[in-house]
């Protein structure tokens, strides 16, 4: 404990130069833009900013990465709130509580609420995130590959259990990420699959994968959506965004669930911030007095999940940065970026490359006072800001997206890779096919198939390997459980149903 | 309309950037940007480490004023880089590490590029192989091994790489069944070996000499013909009585069809780093390397050799059919 607090001190220090504070406070304001902007969330604001970081220095570039993913956190509740459109999807319940006090001419307390409440949610998650990971991470250099290879498994059978409408969709839009990632030199003997033209040795280009589907395809919905925002012109004098004393009391339980639920439910894999959100509102919902007040503008179920969603980020990173197995879209991401700046995500990464990952992890504790600060005290820079870039955000997005293409390998390449990936990204949208589980597999099933032929063959051909230690059997079995459970829900929910109405 | 508009929109800002670009592309100085070192393994490893402490040299001695970018491409026992640099062809701002998979990947793969299709840089010295156990193992010696009652795990970096190469070579030697399982890396051999996922290891010393400092893992024997500088202590293959004689290049390679001006640039470039005696102190003793340039003439000729080498070893060895 005491150690972990020294290292980040010492990160702190080492971190804070003008050109670092400068780039999370930038980055922090980037985020909130891209977040409060309908369609685009925080896998595409990542997945934006990634050729932004090329040659920049591992910590730094982390950070920005980091910065952009808290900072759409923030922004998603601004236009929830002021215009009843939720940014992105973790905003989905803020816009339930939020829009009705925006109605009731108490917008701007409500932007202060979920401020202070997202601050706290962020700062509660990272001290989880400062604690744990040096113990997990201590005892994870004893995992081998059966236990990964059953973990990525875990995390992949998890999103499909927790897709909400269509389990079907979401177990497609899987089966085409770990179909994708097959094409190239197979990981372990080096022998080519599905290699058509010389470029697809080292397989299809993640980043301009991410880049298409989140950022071309968003574009191309967008178009034909034709969305216009209607910001009006709010007024709010500084005095009203900052909560008072009584409004603070009121929301303080609740903001603390909502941090732990938040944080918790971030670790696992397979769920992120959007389940976050869910279970706290619906938890507050239960623990209230006043359960009538909820939809009605109830401040309560507005800080509970502002703090779920921002917990949920520094909760998301503790697997992936002790373990290196993501657990949701927007971490798969972030591991592609660890790869690329020559990190090695798994146990050793905290023992081997510790100034970067506590560096990375000083940038977040920064970027929260920073975006705390700029969403209390610049929220009509925002509305400003969002009027004027929405009315050009295809060509800018568009832009960028080509741009960063084609530097990731100064070709022409990645760009017919981008454009194909942004038209796939346009139909899984209007198809309703999720594109979390497809980023997910793309970048799990290559380190999965790698754990799996090396679990197999480190018991030389016996899947009892699977089965051979208590931990390894715990995992497998839970893999079994949570793969039965999503084969069974279905009909179990129709015969309860049934009962229910005989 | 608004769509065309917007389409319009696009379309300007497009050809602007693509301009823009285009025109620095035509420059005909050389560097015109970074130069990026490719490592074929992940981070912590043989080809990661040279690379990195290339690229700290260059800095620090000022050698080259270009920045200098090490990014790393694992996977398919380095077939990912090579296909990688390939795709660069003509471009002289990639400069790769190559050890024994530059040749043997291509040799038992169909990855359909071999040495002929990059451009020979230099060699920059020969590296051992040193057989490593957890601390904790019953091993004590290559006869504890021979003895053992049942298959033992080894852990090594890629398929038909040189450490699986050895492995092969200490069966055969030991006359003992072995299951050799590729690991993507130094790092996470050195992982699979600390944590008693498998019972021992073959792996370049420099990626474990701290592990073997701090005692948390041993060395059994080092493939080299006598006892290496660095390691005194520690017995070779031979004088336990088992003749495994097994090292690796270290060098670099360009793309194809580079210009001549990059070329040199390069080569200068890397001649320049190894004569430093920071490369002496810092990269080649710690890791216990034989020193051994050869400019790009003597190392294409090296590669050529090389070649046939390997192609009759992995021959012997089964692990390719003619």
């Amino acid at each position: 404990m005491q150690s972990s607090i020294i290292e980040l001190i010492n990160a702190l220090s080492q971190f804070a130069t003008p050109s670092n504070l400068l780039m999370i406070f930038v980055a922090g304001l980037i985020g909130t833009i891209v977040g409060a902007l309908p369609g685009l969330g925080p896998s595409a604001g990542i997945a934006l900013m990634m050729p932004l970081t090329f040659g920049m220095d591992p910590i730094s570039g982390l950070s920005l990465l980091t910065g952009v993913y808290m900072g759409t956190m923030y922004g998603g509740r601004l236009t929830a709130i002021l215009i009843n459109t939720p940014g992105d999807a973790p905003a989905i319940v803020t816009a339930l509580d939020g829009y009705p006090m925006m109605r009731q001419g108490k917008g701007g307390l409500a932007l202060g609420i979920s401020a202070v409440a997202s601050f706290i949610g962020g700062m509660f998650g990272l001290v989880m995130l400062i604690f744990f990971a040096p113990v997990i991470a201590e005892y994870a250099i004893y995992l081998g590959p059966p236990e990964y290879f059953m973990l990525m498994l875990l995390g992949l059978s998890m999103i499909i259990v927790l897709a909400g409408a269509d389990p079907l969709k979401a177990t497609i839009a899987t089966l085409f990420g770990v179909l994708l990632s097959t094409i190239g030199s197979d990981y372990v003997s080096g022998n080519t699959r599905f290699v058509i033209m010389p470029e697809l040795i080292e397989g299809v280009d993640f980043v301009a994968v991410i880049i298409g589907l989140f950022g071309i395809g968003e574009v191309l919905v967008n178009i034909e959506k034709r969305v216009r925002l209607d910001m009006g012109k709010p007024r709010f004098r500084i005095r009203e965004f900052i909560p008072g004393g009584k409004d603070l009391r009121k929301i303080s339980m609740p903001t603390l669930r909502g941090s732990l639920l938040g944080t918790l439910i971030g670790v696992l894999p397979g769920a992120g911030a959007t389940i976050a959100t869910f279970v706290s509102y619906i938890t507050e919902r239960k623990l209230s007095k006043t359960p009538d007040r909820f939809g009605q503008g109830a401040e309560e179920g507005l800080a509970s999940p502002e703090a779920a969603n921002n917990a949920a980020v520094p909760g998301s990173l503790i697997p992936l940065l002790t373990l290196g197995i993501p657990g949701s879209g927007g971490t798969a991401i972030m591991l592609g970026a660890l790869i690329m700046f020559g990190l090695n995500p798994g146990p050793m990464l905290m023992i081997q490359s510790a100034d970067i990952v506590w560096g990375a992890i000083a940038g977040l504790v920064i970027a929260n006072f920073f975006l705390l600060a700029s969403n209390v005290l610049l929220i009509p820079l925002f509305v400003n800001a969002l009027r004027l870039i929405q009315r050009h955000l295809g060509p800018i997005v568009v832009a960028f997206c080509l741009v960063g293409a084609f530097s990731i390998n100064y070709g022409t390449f990645n760009i017919w890779v981008a454009a194909i990936f942004g038209l796939i990204g346009y139909l899984m949208k209007k198809a309703d096919y999720p594109a979390g589980p497809f980023i997910l597999a793309l970048v799990l099933t290559p380190l999965a198939e790698n754990y799996l032929r090396q679990a197999i063959m480190i018991g030389q051909g016996s899947w009892a390997i699977f089965f051979s230690k208590p931990l390894t059997t715990l995992f497998t079995s839970l893999v079994i459980l949570v793969i039965v459970i999503g084969l069974l829900k279905r009909p179990l929910m129709k015969l309860w149903q049934s009962r229910k109405g005989g | 309309m608004k769509i065309l508009r917007n389409i319009g929109h696009v379309a300007v800002i497009i050809s602007a950037v693509m301009l823009g670009v285009g025109s620095t592309a035509q420059a005909q100085e050389f560097p015109t940007r970074g130069i990026e070192f490719i490592a074929g393994y992940g981070p912590g490893g043989g080809h990661d480490t040279m690379l990195r402490m290339m690229s700290k040299i260059i800095q620090q001695e000022g050698i080259v004023d270009a920045s200098i970018n090490v990014v790393n491409k694992p996977g398919g026992a380095g077939a990912s880089a090579l296909g990688y640099l390939n795709s660069h062809s003509g471009d002289g701002h990639y400069l790769m590490a190559a050890t024994s998979s530059f040749i043997t990947t291509p040799l038992a793969t169909d990855v359909g590029l071999n040495y002929e299709d990059f451009t020979p840089i230099a060699r920059l010295g020969i590296d051992p192989t040193i057989l490593v156990v957890p601390a904790n193992s019953p091993i004590q010696n290559l006869d504890d091994i021979k003895s053992s009652e049942r298959v033992l795990n080894v852990a090594g970096g890629g398929r038909g790489q040189i450490e699986h190469i050895a492995t092969i070579m200490v069966s055969d030697a030991l006359e003992k069944e072995l299951n050799f399982i590729p690991f993507q890396g130094d790092g996470e051999v050195a992982t699979a070996v600390l944590s008693g996922q498998v019972d021992f290891a073959m792996i370049n010393p420099g990626a474990v000499s701290e592990f073997l400092k701090s005692g948390r893992l041993r060395a059994i024997a080092i493939s080299t013909e006598e006892r290496a500088q660095a390691f005194p202590e520690l017995p070779t293959f031979k004088e336990q009585g088992y003749d495994v004689i097994a090292s690796v290049f270290r060098g670099v390679v360009a793309a194809k069809d580079i210009s001549d001006e990059a070329k040199n640039y390069l080569v200068d470039m890397v001649e320049k780093v190894q004569e430093t005696p920071a490369w002496e102190e810092d990269y080649l003793e710690p890791n216990s390397i034989v020193p051994g340039y050869l400019g790009p003439d003597d190392f294409a000729k090296y590669l050529e050799k090389t070649n046939e080498l390997y192609k009759e070893t992995l021959v012997d060895l089964d692990l390719i059919s003619e």
